[in-house]
């Protein structure tokens, strides 16, 4: 599920938008089903603009002005009041959703965004937790470094995204208990294979040899006392 | 790629194009000209214009006065040509007629008008008088028009942009 295309880390387009590819991936294993309604009024509302704008040039190019021109200013009127329509529409509506969609535990809505030149991954979430129909929808704002999920030489990792997620996002963390990690930033699966190594496994060993050679002249002391 | 993504990179691509076209149509319906600006393709107006100056039309008023210059388009030749008015006839009920010089040119414009035609029709002839000029940004056109691969090799590169570009 890991992105294995490496990417530049420096790029913070790179950054996000891998990201945000990864999004519906995770969601969908868990199950979740992608709402589309956002989406496709943008579309309807952006190909209608086209639409007219190609049958005026049609019509313009095949009649020439004179004919096209009772036409033309309706035509132009539609088409700016549909453009505004649109970008009202992808600014303040969608204002950045990468992921809207429905599973078992609730609803949810994921906005992304990124501040120029600072690696770091901003969230707004806005779920409604099952029964969607009892339940006020909540909104909450999580934020995270990019490099809790990408590697130092630009690969993106998904176990500690989806932690991260499921952590923070009570909806996502319902439907994906394994992923739900105490405590922020230590839960991180490549953490734990770490722990296990031979190496540690030494450390570990030096430190309980040390701790046993300051024991011993301790109760020297208790037994001189 | 999924086809909602495909459908907005066409859908970006495709506003882009629109928008421009729309906002020249929108031009046109404001100074009620076919086509509201025009590039200087010949010198025949020095010093007035040159090569390659922007011209800002406008349609509306059609009172046109000795003096003024006006851009007009002969029938059967879709070159527009911007010469000054150096005689007129008619007005009010008649139908008002021009008779254009550039004035860079020895003779008047008699000789580039259609067969048979010896005055252009105000109404029907004229798309507009000049009100604003910008020197030399249009000379980009007269390359693009001398040169036609240029032409699609901004086209090409404008919708890769489009294309390639996310943010």
């Amino acid at each position: 599920m890991s992105a294995t295309t490496k990417i530049a880390v420096h790029s913070l387009s790179d950054l996000k938008n891998t990201t945000d590819d990864a999004l519906p991936n995770y969601l969908h294993s868990l199950k979740f089903k992608q709402v589309h309604k956002q989406t496709d009024i943008r579309l309807a509302l952006g190909y209608t603009a086209v639409i007219i704008a190609g049958a005026l040039f049609y019509f313009d190019w095949k009649f020439g002005w004179e004919k096209s021109k009772p036409y033309t200013a309706p035509a132009v009127i539609a088409y700016f009041l549909l453009n505004t329509a649109f970008s009202y529409w992808l600014w303040f509506v969608e204002s950045g959703t990468v992921y809207e969609g429905e599973g078992k535990t609730g609803k949810i809505r994921i906005a992304t965004w990124t501040k120029k030149h600072i690696p770091v991954y901003e969230c707004d979430v806005f779920f409604t937790p099952a029964p969607t129909e009892s339940n006020p929808p909540q909104k909450i704002r999580i934020r995270t470094p990019f490099t809790r999920w990408f590697t130092a030489d630009g690969y993106f990792i998904a176990k500690p995204f989806q932690q991260w997620l499921a952590s923070e996002v009570p909806v996502i963390g319902a439907a994906d208990p394994n992923n739900v990690v105490e405590e922020i930033g230590r839960g991180s699966e490549t953490e734990r294979v770490l722990n296990v190594t031979g190496n540690n496994a030494i450390d570990i060993l030096e430190q309980l040899k040390a701790s046993g050679a300051k024991a011993a002249p301790g109760s020297g002391r208790r037994r001189k006392a | 790629m999924q086809p909602r993504q495909l459908a907005t990179q066409i859908l970006n691509f495709a506003l882009v194009l629109s928008t421009a076209f729309m906002l020249w149509k929108g031009l046109s319906v404001a100074t009620d000209s076919p086509s509201p600006i025009v590039v200087v393709l010949s010198g025949s107006m020095e010093p007035a214009f040159q090569r390659g100056d922007l011209l800002f039309l406008w349609n509306r008023g059609m009172n046109t006065s000795v003096g003024e210059v006006v851009v007009y388009n002969v029938k059967g030749k879709d070159i527009p040509i911007v010469h000054r008015v150096v005689r007129r006839h008619g007005g009010g009920k008649s139908p008002l007629r021009l008779l254009t010089k550039g004035d860079n040119n020895a003779a008047d414009d008699t000789e580039l008008y259609a067969t048979g035609q010896s005055f252009l029709n105000r109404k029907e002839d004229v798309i507009g008088s000049v009100v604003g000029y910008i020197p030399f940004v249009g000379y980009v056109t007269i390359l693009l028009s001398e040169y036609p691969w240029l032409k699609q090799a901004m086209l090409g590169i404008m919708g890769l942009m489009v294309v390639l570009q996310r943010e």
